[in-house]
């Protein structure tokens, strides 16, 4: 076997550059916690001007006022290399994602396939590229020496087995990637090159190292496998159909849509699995929409999943040429088939509530089916929110004097000649952090036709009111 | 360049100067006293429920703000009722004097059981109950926190033994939203008729019926209902403020905290007017009547110095003059002085008529004891410099040494608390206050508060995230406010910094920030502030725990104390004193002889020269690089010129630009004159320039100011720093000065010195203590280096410089002080603190038979003290015979053991460095199960080349006695054609030169004005860089990024003083490779 390491030198950061407009401005990644903000990896504009990984967010600050500053996602690495790794699978059967920062690829069974190692490591080289990955890429005979040789120097490839190891041999302590911190204790122990350290004692170096530098080092040289977890792709569906042509309007998309759709419901029945929720993507020349769709349950059925979709796709605009399809789904859910009663009693009036939600949705779009939540806001107009109709639970209101029923959209003023306190004032000043500071006095008023009017006057007025609510 | 180099680095202590608060508070309310006695038909009200701003975090105004405001709405009496707490009383007491307004003393108080009152103090018998009462609940729980049941308030207000009438408190009870009749009941059964209802109304709800409910409750229970307001701002409009502080203490954003906020700014002191429409009239009088029954007066406090110090049979005043004359003897063997016994005479009666003989009979209980412990120490103040402190031993200064001007000492007209600090060895000081603690016990001694206040950073920081700003942006505006800044505006370190200053919310942070400024945070403990009482404290004042265990606080703060006129011992802490009795200790084992301080030559020759070098490395005081660039120019020749050094680089003497003249007549470029001949003795000492604050003061006094009026002016000095008015005593001061004669220019001067004492007014009798030290740590330096720089090491961290600067200067020398012998770190000899080893005893004058310096086991970096220990216990059994015995005997674990692999500790045992790893790497984690485990084949490792052993010599200790880094660099910086440090000191002033350095200190001096001042050190010493700021910004990363900075730039040597002005800089840290440097910057 031949492994190609695939070594990714700034992960996270190239993450965050590939989606910028202009990745030559300067830029860091900044972690640790809120008293001590430090770089986590900056870009060569950055580091050009004298900021480093592991600085102090206010040193760097004061070298460099104007350079970009993005959280650091601690989850990014490996949701990229997770990524990355579904890439590499294309190139290879066996791909090794396990090690951090890099990717290791089983390259000598894709040669007959690919081509010889040099087609393949361009082409590696040139998707990455295109991708917007910096890297760089070894190959050897073991995964281990792979990954050495690509931190040594970039494009060194040695299918030779004592051609690796006299390589091997030379190579540095700190940089034969040795577990923890062995490369350099043996370095300060004046131990420079592999080849010093596998001339002592091997009893010396495990009752000082341990096991692990001896087995290391077995794997490198090839003496011993490395048992790699390889990759498999993840459990989800993925589909892209190129229209070929512009297409303008719903009708001519109808009927991919339904390939799509019978392909998914194969994938599905194959997995014994239904989908819940999933994504049509209707790619446009630079932009794409998202027609998502979601279901109460999980289901399989062809026909109630297209109607669904098409539904939806029905109601979107279509302001650009749709190029391509794409249809995906992540919530692949087991599928329980629907008990049906022997004497089905339930009418279309009678619809339980999350099937009518559905339908609504379904009918009317997701933005207009909402819940309202209390906030803990006290103008009365801030004192609820929308949130997402399937929302966990909501939290309760927190106390407050007696509200009307019925909250005006916005207070409209009151002319009543005949108009009767019943309770107040209740004076509200609040709300002044976000330059809206609401100064009011509430009454309780009964308007000469005897309905309960909530309103509110300037604060020591009584006079010139503004009503915002009716009691019922 | 040059001259204003003097100002670089200002010193920054302020001892005394500062005025009392209360005076200041009186000044500022005074001016305001705008009070409408206008008769009007408003119903008359007292508040009885009104938190201050020592609710922290709850109340939003000041006490000297909230009794304005009532001042101003024609209250009858403010109550302050903080909660569990009397912090803030004297403040309200300060307040309620300068406006005439009644204080009534009380506190708020949320039992565990949700129960919430308010106590209000009828009489003396209430205080100290009420004393009581918040020590046990602030006792009991962590520090800022406080639990109180209610078989606590029960115990507490049980009758005592010997006790008639009543307990002296009346409650309010608050009732909660539904209010709780059997909470009512409670109450009731506890204090009987001296419960009422707080009824608290603010339109939050419906009031009426709110107010209909309570009522009908009270008249069922039989209480009487008092209109309240709880208080929480003296005025509507610090609603903002008040609303962000609840966010704060919520740690909550204020978009979110809405369940928390007031519904609106009612909770205000509201006018008489306002109020008449809320309530019931009947229930406003009701809140009169009370507050009237309310008669305590915080000035009854009766607080009375420990009396246990004077033995039977004699008075304080009698026992005071017998410890005095004791010491008379010991301190002038030969017979006094008939002057000096004048002298005392004349002080022993002034403390006997101030009745003041408690406290130096205090202090010098205290003094005999550290010194009974062989704890060095020395007083410092105005009352410390005196003859009688000099006698009791409390100062080594002697009175007739120093030219003091005793106007200071004490003051009839004054009636102020004597001034006195102690300095200990700092790491012995613990001892001196558990002696206290032990002494007096802890209900009689406790160390002062100080009240932590909002600073412009903290407040920023605080503020923005109860606006929900995310964490990067707070630390951003944060440093907005921090050092960097220099002298840049707001609005420009802002738009620097990616923020728009015109943005709403931007706008809005910045706004209630600087309303939150100043506002105290919370309390801490004072320094070394003790009170000593002579009953138990909490009958005087709370006491309650402070963050470190077994320490108390009580909850009053110096200026506290102040206007309550409770007298305070300062015990501080002093590195310094902790390093000359370790040199001296030194000095007696290795140089056979005793160095007594007190009778230390004066005027020793050498120990001048080397001053007058500014050999001054290490040494008290004198040491920064400000003082080490004027000693060349000033050149100290005796006692007090070190007193005018010590005090001369500090802000009063530079802004009143008094440095320069005095340098000039000193070097005899300029005549000494004096504005009038009346004067001259004043000014006499130094010069004719007025240096100290004494000085000042006696001129104005001179010129036609009484005693009471200097100390007026004195007190506006400190508050014109806070924008306080200085314009009447300048007009005056003119007027009586031109009377006299002086002239115009000399009168600004004497008024902007003025000011500048004003912001760091430094007096003589501080400066005169410290430059007994400095003479001392001189004379040390200059004749016993070794054990100078020994005991120095042994007292880090203190001081300017790192071990390693401390250990070349060592070695060095330089003019007639001898370099030592300086011995590396070794496991098989070295002890946990560093050692002298040899040395001869001392014959005449000579300073040979120095002995050598082992450096200790404390330098080495990650080992710590236990572990060190360990391996001394084992050596003491027998000595190591390997590196295998030295870690199993005693049982370092890993960390220990590559901490000496590292700092090469175990050369003698292993070898060199690469060996030492080698061998500690293979110790097992168990010991073996037979004694002599199998030896491994012998391994033959190469040895580390001298660059490496450096290396390694700085990461694992900081510093190395191998050749000097740059040393080693050498070759490679003559290619590029720099210069070391010994190579610039032989060319003239005014050459181009190139050199490079680590980079050892950054400063940037507030007086300096963007200038940056760079520290680079070489194989050879030190060079002193001088950055101007528009270089500094051009290469910014260089500057603050080097560890090894190469500059260009203009030689200039002036009197002796030496600098490089830089006009250019590079980087060139690239050259160190992985070598680990140190540098102080911008402390």
């Amino acid at each position: 076997m031949l492994w190609a390491c695939i070594l990714l030198p700034q992960l996270a950061l190239d993450a965050v550059l590939r989606r910028l407009p202009d990745p030559a401005r300067p830029l860091a990644l900044v972690g640790g916690p809120a008293q001590l903000r430090t770089l986590h990896a900056v870009n060569a504009a950055a580091a050009a001007a004298g900021l480093r990984a592991g600085m102090r967010l206010t040193a760097a600050h004061a070298l460099l006022p104007e350079a970009a500053l993005v959280d650091h996602d601690a989850q990014a690495e490996s949701r990229w290399q997770q990524f990355l790794a579904a890439w590499a699978y294309r190139h290879s059967s066996q791909v090794g994602a396990q090690w951090p920062g890099c990717l290791l690829l089983e390259v000598r069974a894709s040669f007959g396939l690919l081509g010889p190692w040099p087609r393949i490591e361009a082409r590696l080289r040139e998707e990455l590229t295109a991708l917007g990955f910096s890297h760089r890429i070894a190959m050897a005979p073991t995964p281990r020496a792979a990954h050495v040789l690509a931190g040594l120097r970039d494009g060194l490839s040695v299918s030779n087995p004592a051609a690796i190891r006299e390589l091997l041999d030379r190579v540095p302590v700190r940089r034969a990637r040795l577990p923890d911190d062995t490369g350099e204790r043996l370095h300060r122990m004046g131990l420079r090159d592999l080849r010093s350290v596998r001339a002592l004692p091997a009893g010396g170096l495990r009752r000082r190292f341990g096991a692990a530098l001896l087995d290391h080092l077995a794997r490198l040289y090839g003496e011993a496998d490395d048992a790699l977890t390889l990759y498999r792709p993840p459990d989800r569906f993925d589909l892209r159909i190129e229209l070929g042509y512009d297409v303008e309007s719903h009708t001519p998309l109808l009927f991919p849509l339904r390939r799509m759709i019978g392909d998914l419901c194969t994938y599905l029945s194959i997995r014994d699995g239904g989908v819940q929720r999933f994504t049509l993507r209707l790619e446009q020349e630079t932009a794409h929409t998202d027609v998502d769709v979601g279901l109460l349950a999980a289901e399989r059925a062809p026909g109630l999943l297209f109607e669904l979709t098409r539904s939806r796709l029905e109601r979107v605009q279509l302001e650009r040429p749709v190029l391509a399809l794409r249809l995906i789904a992540h919530e692949l859910p087991p599928f329980v088939p629907a008990t049906r009663d022997l004497f089905d009693v339930r009418t279309q009036q009678n619809l339980p509530w999350p099937q009518l939600r559905e339908r609504l949705r379904a009918r009317l779009g997701d933005a207009a089916v909402h819940r309202v939540a209390p906030t803990c806001d006290p103008r009365p107009e801030r004192a609820w929110r929308r949130v997402d109709a399937d929302g966990g639970a909501i939290a309760p209101a927190p106390p407050r004097p007696p509200r009307p029923a019925w909250l005006l959209p916005r207070p409209v003023p009151l002319r009543d000649v005949r108009l009767r306190l019943v309770a107040g004032p209740e004076r509200l000043e609040s709300g002044w952090w976000d330059g809206e500071d609401a100064r009011r006095d509430y009454y309780v008023l009964e308007t000469s036709q005897g309905q309960r009017a909530w309103a509110f006057a300037p604060p020591g007025e009584q006079g010139g009111w503004m009503l915002h609510g009716w009691f019922a | 360049m040059s001259r204003d180099d003097a100002v670089v680095g200002v010193d920054r202590d302020t001892p005394g100067g500062r005025p009392p608060r209360a005076w200041e508070v009186a000044q500022r309310l005074g001016l305001r006293a705008a009070n409408d006695d206008v008769a009007d038909d408003l119903p008359a009200y007292a508040e009885l429920h009104c938190l201050s701003d020592f609710s922290f975090l709850r109340g939003a105004a000041s006490a000297e703000a909230l009794f304005a405001r009532a001042a101003q709405c024609g209250y009858e009496a403010l109550a302050i009722t903080d909660e569990c707490s009397l912090a803030g009383i004297v403040r309200g007491l300060e307040a309620a004097r300068a406006t005439g307004l009644r204080l009534i003393v009380g506190s708020e108080f949320a039992l565990s059981c949700g129960l919430r009152c308010v106590l209000l103090i009828e009489n003396q018998a209430g205080y100290v109950r009420l004393c009581e009462l918040i020590t046990r609940a602030r006792r009991a729980a962590r520090k800022g926190e406080y639990r109180l049941g209610r078989d606590d308030l029960a115990d507490v207000l049980a009758a005592r033994a010997g006790e008639t009438g009543s307990c002296g408190l009346f409650v309010l009870w608050l009732p909660a939203e539904l209010p709780d009749a059997a909470e009512a009941r409670w109450l009731q059964g506890l204090f009987g008729d001296r419960m009422h209802l707080a009824v608290e109304l603010h339109r939050d709800r419906d009031d009426a019926a709110r107010l209909a409910r309570l009522l009908a409750l009270a008249a069922e229970l039989d209480i009487e209902a008092v209109a309240a307001g709880d208080v929480h701002m003296d005025v509507r409009r610090r609603r903002a403020l008040q609303d962000t502080m609840t966010a704060i203490r919520h740690n909550t954003p204020l978009a979110d905290c809405g369940a928390h906020l007031f519904r609106n700014g009612e909770r205000h002191l509201r006018t008489r007017r306002a109020l008449g429409h809320i309530y019931p009239h009947a229930l406003l009088e009701a809140a009169v009547r009370l507050a009237r029954r309310c008669t305590f007066d915080l000035d009854q406090i009766r607080y009375a110095y420990p009396a246990e110090l004077v033995p039977d049979g004699h008075t304080p005043a009698s026992w005071l003059r017998a410890l005095t004359e004791q010491g008379m003897r010991e301190r002038w063997p030969g017979g006094v002085p008939a002057n000096v016994a004048a002298q005392i005479d004349g002080e022993l009666a002034l403390i006997a008529e101030l009745k003041y003989e408690a406290f130096f009979l205090t202090v010098e209980d205290i003094v005999r004891y550290a010194r009974s412990r062989g704890i060095l120490c020395q007083g410092r103040g105005s009352s410390a410099n005196s003859a009688v402190c000099f006698a009791l031993g409390i100062t080594v200064v002697n009175p007739a040494e120093s030219r003091l001007l005793m106007a200071r000492f004490l003051s009839r007209e004054r009636n102020e608390p004597p001034d006195i600090d102690v300095d200990f060895e700092h790491e012995r000081r613990e001892e001196v206050l558990q002696y206290v603690y032990a002494k007096y016990g802890r209900e009689r001694a406790a160390l002062a508060a100080t009240v932590i206040r909002y600073r412009g950073k903290s407040a920023v920081r605080d503020v923005a995230k109860a606006f929900g700003l995310p964490a990067d942006q707070v630390a951003l505006l944060a440093e907005c406010y921090g050092w960097g800044n220099g002298e840049a505006p707001m609005e420009q370190r802002l738009r620097e910094a990616g923020f728009d200053p015109d943005n709403a919310l931007i706008a809005r942070v910045l706004a209630v920030t600087e309303q939150l400024r100043e506002h105290p945070r919370h309390l801490s403990q004072h320094v070394g502030g003790f009170v000593i009482s002579d009953a138990a404290l909490s009958t005087v004042v709370p006491v309650e725990n402070a963050a470190m265990p077994d320490r108390t606080i009580i909850q009053w703060d110096k200026d506290d104390l102040e206007t309550m006129r409770l007298l305070k011992v300062d015990c501080l802490a002093l590195g310094m004193l902790t390093c000359i009795r370790k040199a001296v200790d030194l000095v007696e084992r290795h140089r056979g002889y005793r160095i007594d301080l007190a009778q230390l030559p004066p005027g020793d020759a050498p120990t001048y020269a080397m001053i007058q070098a500014a050999d001054t490395v290490g040494v008290f005081q004198i040491e920064s690089r400000a003082q080490m660039s004027m000693l060349p120019r000033l050149k100290p020749k005796d006692f007090y010129d070190l007193v005018v050094e010590v005090a001369i680089v500090r802000p009063g003497p530079i802004q009143g630009d008094m440095v320069h003249p005095y340098l000039r007549r000193r070097q005899g470029k300029e005549k000494v004159t004096y504005p009038s001949v009346d004067i001259r003795a004043i000014l006499e000492p130094t010069l004719g320039i007025p240096l100290f604050q004494e000085q000042v003061m006696e001129l104005v006094i001179h010129a036609g100011y009484t005693a009471e009026q200097a100390d007026g002016l004195r007190r506006s000095m400190a508050a014109w720093r806070h924008g306080g008015d200085m314009e009447p005593h300048r007009v005056r001061i003119r007027e009586l000065m031109e009377a006299k004669g002086y002239s115009s220019a000399f009168i600004d001067q004497i008024f902007e010195q003025i000011k500048g004492f004003g912001s760091y007014g430094f007096p003589q009798s501080h400066a005169a203590s410290f430059a007994k030290l400095v003479y001392i740590s001189c004379w040390l330096k200059r004749h016993e280096p070794a054990a100078f720089a020994c005991a120095l090491l042994n007292a880090q961290p203190m001081g300017f410089y790192s071990p390693s600067q401390i250990v070349q200067d060592a070695r060095r020398g330089r003019g007639g002080r001898i370099g030592i012998e300086v011995r590396p770190v070794d496991v098989t000899c070295s002890d946990w603190d560093n050692t002298l080893e040899g040395g001869y005893v001392k014959r005449g004058v000579d300073d040979g038979g120095q002995a050598a310096l082992r450096l200790g086991l404390r330098q080495v970096g990650g080992l710590s003290e236990a572990m060190a220990q360990a391996v001394l216990a084992a050596r003491v059994q027998r000595p190591f015979r390997d590196v295998r015995d030295l870690c199993l005997r005693a049982g370092l674990d890993e960390r220990a053991r590559r901490a000496l692999a590292e700092a090469g500790a175990l050369q003698t045992l292993a070898g060199h460095r690469h060996a030492a790893r080698w061998a500690v790497a293979g110790i097992e984690r168990q010991r073996p199960l037979f004694p002599g485990s199998p030896d491994e084949d012998a391994v033959a490792l190469p040895a580390p080349t001298a660059a490496e052993d450096v290396l390694s010599d700085y990461r694992a200790t900081g510093l190395t006695l191998r050749t000097h880094p740059l040393a080693l660099l050498r070759g490679q910086l003559r290619q590029r054609r720099l210069l070391d440090s010994r190579q610039l000191e032989r060319l003239p002033h005014g050459r181009q030169v190139r050199t490079a350095g680590l980079v050892t200190q950054r400063q940037r001096p507030a007086t300096a004005k963007g200038t940056i001042f760079v520290t680079i050190e070489d194989e050879h010493g030190m060079v002193n860089l001088v950055v101007w700021s528009d270089l500094a910004v051009r290469r910014r990363k260089a500057l603050l990024g080097a560890r090894l900075l190469a500059a260009r730039g203009r030689w200039e040597r002036v009197d002796g003083v030496r600098h490089l002005i830089a006009s250019d800089l590079a980087d060139l840290s690239h050259l160190l490779g992985e070598l680990q440097t140190v540098s102080r910057d911008f402390h």
